[in-house]
């Protein structure tokens, strides 16, 4: 009898992973706001993310596909035919490896070595003229590059691999959680715009209409210039502006979907509202927000990073964009910290771009090949 | 009929605008009250006198702006005054913001121009082209470059540019020099690198577009009836296609403003010490001079505003097959 029940709840919700998705959801809401109201921080704000994006994942990927086997397989046979996706997908694990890993093997990117300082990477050696103490002189001296440093050393000999490591740390964080975020409140408010519709569709509509009418980079400035710079907010900074896009997309795929006969017919049973939106509406949009939140993610990772390279990020982490800041005021002494973190944002970028590229075909039905 | 249709069109599409622009102005309000600092804590740690109590000077400055009237009457207040064109006082340059708007403008201006021309003028050349020779070495070439060109971080560029052609070759400067007169061949020299940087993501995307559109278009009826027809290559490619291609491109050109360009000249201004608005909006950032900060952020979209809606507009005009209603 009381299986019934329960069973009864979840058909409302569109399923058992809806229930559990917005239970934790609750719960987490009731968390942060007690959190607030105690100020008793039971968790760093970049916790909660976690938790979110673990929530996210597990209700609406790893589940799916795992009760889905099939259509896993099959998705993955597409997605495995773009060599360049695969390639992409393997810098992006390999990325994750480094994230996680990287900063247990690697010195402390923030340890000043004023000795060590602008040592270029293994196999370059540079004329630099350094203070000699035993003749209180200027002389310049070859300065090879060693193994302690393989990728060399900054101006304040900071090294540049410990720093490259927590940089990746930092830009996939932001990367992965600001999108979720993003993606998660634009694909809630696309479906409501279309579900709704009427007055409510104008509304949403045309808010989505002003934050669109911000220059993204420019908005996210002005927000971080008021409200001050922490990863934490940073990440709900981007999740809160960069959500347009997918809203408009969802709401259209939505729109289009609202008139088919599966929906009417579900709806003749007397399903409910919200039945219809989870059960039959969002995972026939699923793939679109799929392929939107990978392509959206090197756009995130550049904003971030171009946030704190001009003074922006926070100044607690060491991001990308930070060492290339300290990077262009050293060219001319030494090139290699400006090169290496673009080329590692360069290559991350373009691992997003060519797996979002083979997801999208993939995905897409009408995208024979 | 047609024409009273097109009248409420774009009257219809004003409207819009005119709710989109409060829209606007009042989430930046919402976000300026709502922000940990208070407007009078910024305009107070721009002050050097704190030989006073500071109560007393705040209560001093919260009188001076009206920030002690009711919290709607500020929010009538900030409307009005950005609807007369006052638009505030930048401490850290001793200006009102108008003035130093109108001072710096034009440098944002041509770097957004010439970037926007050499992007997709490049663009879509490389991307018909590469159309045309679908599949072949020189396709695969382009693909790759518009897909480095895409994912290449325009700031890290930027530097890269100037670590290659101006610290170790020489050949340009790596700073914009202010002093140039705006219409010579030494201001174009100096406008190279940074017109390279903004542009060469553009450009890419723009490449993509056209790649696509064309191949769309060749397979067209039209296309198979000009050939028929006998009409050399030429003819068929830069008249019959091009001429279809084109348009969907110059709107995604208009859109990408608020995306791409505004956010790109920022950092091409910052890397090249170029004085436009997106230099002014940074250094004032650090100097919490506020008023010229939401000035710019506003001017940002409202540009965005206007080209929409020119875009818009202008296409009901251009396309006989658009619909409004």
């Amino acid at each position: 009898m009381t299986e019934k029940k329960s069973g009864q709840i979840s058909d409302r919700f569109g399923g058992r992973r809806n229930l559990v998705f917005f239970s934790g959801l609750l719960a987490l809401v009731a968390v942060i706001l007690l959190d607030i109201y105690l100020e008793a921080q039971i968790l760093e704000p970049m916790g909660y993310f976690y938790i979110f994006f673990a929530l996210v994942a597990t209700c609406y990927a790893l589940y799916p596909l795992y009760v889905n086997r099939r259509l896993t397989r099959y998705y993955w046979e597409r997605t495995r035919r773009h060599r360049l996706s695969v390639l992409g997908l393997a810098f992006i694990i390999f990325l994750i490896a480094v994230a996680l890993i990287g900063p247990l093997l690697t010195p402390d990117p923030t340890k000043v070595n004023f000795d060590k300082k602008n040592t270029p990477p293994v196999g370059f050696t540079i004329q630099q003229s350094v203070f000699d103490t035993k003749t209180d002189q200027l002389v310049s001296r070859e300065t090879p590059g060693t193994w302690q440093h393989p990728l060399g050393t900054d101006e304040k000999g900071r090294d540049m691999l410990a720093m490259l490591v927590s940089g990746a740390r930092v830009s996939l964080q932001v990367g992965l959680l600001a999108t979720l975020m993003a993606i998660f409140i634009g694909a809630l408010m696309g479906v409501m715009s279309a579900y709704l519709g009427g007055w409510w569709d104008n509304a949403l509509m045309r808010f989505t209409d002003v934050m669109m009418t911000f220059p993204f980079f420019l908005l996210l400035v002005f927000i971080i210039f008021i409200f001050g710079p922490s990863l934490a907010f940073i990440i709900l900074a981007i999740g809160l502006t960069g959500w347009t896009g997918t809203a408009r997309l969802v709401r259209s795929e939505t729109l289009s979907l609202r008139t088919r006969e599966f929906v009417m017919a579900s709806k003749s049973l007397g399903a409910s509202g919200a039945r219809i939106i989870f059960r039959h509406l969002m995972p026939n949009v699923i793939s679109s927000i799929i392929v939107i939140a990978t392509l959206s993610i090197p756009g995130i990772i550049l904003a971030e990073a171009a946030l704190s390279f001009i003074g922006l990020g926070d100044p607690t982490v060491t991001s990308w964009g930070v060492v290339l800041n300290a990077g262009q005021r050293s060219l001319d002494t030494a090139w290699w910290v400006a090169v290496e973190p673009g080329i590692m944002l360069f290559l991350t970028v373009l691992a997003f771009n060519f797996l979002g590229d083979g997801i999208r075909d993939a995905f897409d039905p009408r995208s024979q090949q | 009929m047609k024409k009273a249709g097109l009248r409420g069109y774009i009257i219809k599409r004003l409207i819009y605008a005119a709710i989109i622009t409060w829209g606007v102005v009042t989430i930046t309000f919402v976000l300026l009250r709502v922000g940990p600092m208070s407007p009078a804590d910024k305009y107070l740690s721009n002050m050097s006198a704190r030989t006073q109590d500071p109560a007393q000077v705040v209560a001093a400055i919260e009188a001076r702006y009206g920030l002690d009237k009711p919290i709607y009457e500020q929010y009538f207040d900030y409307v009005v005054n950005l609807a007369r064109g006052d638009w505030g006082w930048s401490f850290s340059n001793s200006l009102p913001v108008v003035t130093l708007i109108r001072r710096h403008w034009v440098y944002s201006f041509q770097l957004i121009l010439l970037s926007m021309l050499f992007s997709a003028t490049l663009g879509i050349l490389i991307g018909v082209f590469s159309a045309v020779k679908r599949y072949t070495r020189t396709d695969y070439l382009a693909t790759l470059f518009s897909f480095i060109g895409i994912s290449i971080p325009n700031f890290w560029l930027g530097i890269m540019l100037i670590l290659i052609f101006s610290v170790q070759l020489g050949w340009f400067k790596s700073y914009y020099d202010t002093g140039l007169p705006m219409f010579s061949l030494a201001n174009l020299k100096a406008l190279v690198l940074p017109v390279i940087t903004l542009g060469t993501g553009m450009m890419a995307g723009y490449t993509r577009y056209a790649r696509s559109a064309t191949l769309d278009n060749l397979k067209q009826d039209f296309v198979r009836t000009a050939r028929a027809k006998g009409l050399p290559e030429r003819v068929v490619i830069g008249k019959h296609v091009l001429r279809n291609a084109i348009l969907p491109i110059i709107t995604i050109i208009m859109f990408d403003l608020s995306g791409i360009v505004f956010g790109g000249a920022y950092l091409t201004e910052i890397i090249f010490g170029i004085p436009g608005l997106g230099r002014v909006s940074f250094n004032a950032l650090f100097a919490s001079d506020y008023p010229v900060v939401v000035t710019i952020t506003l001017i940002g979209a409202m540009v965005v505003l206007l080209t929409n809606l020119a875009t818009d507009i202008v296409y009901t005009r251009l396309d006989p097959r658009i619909r409004y209603d």
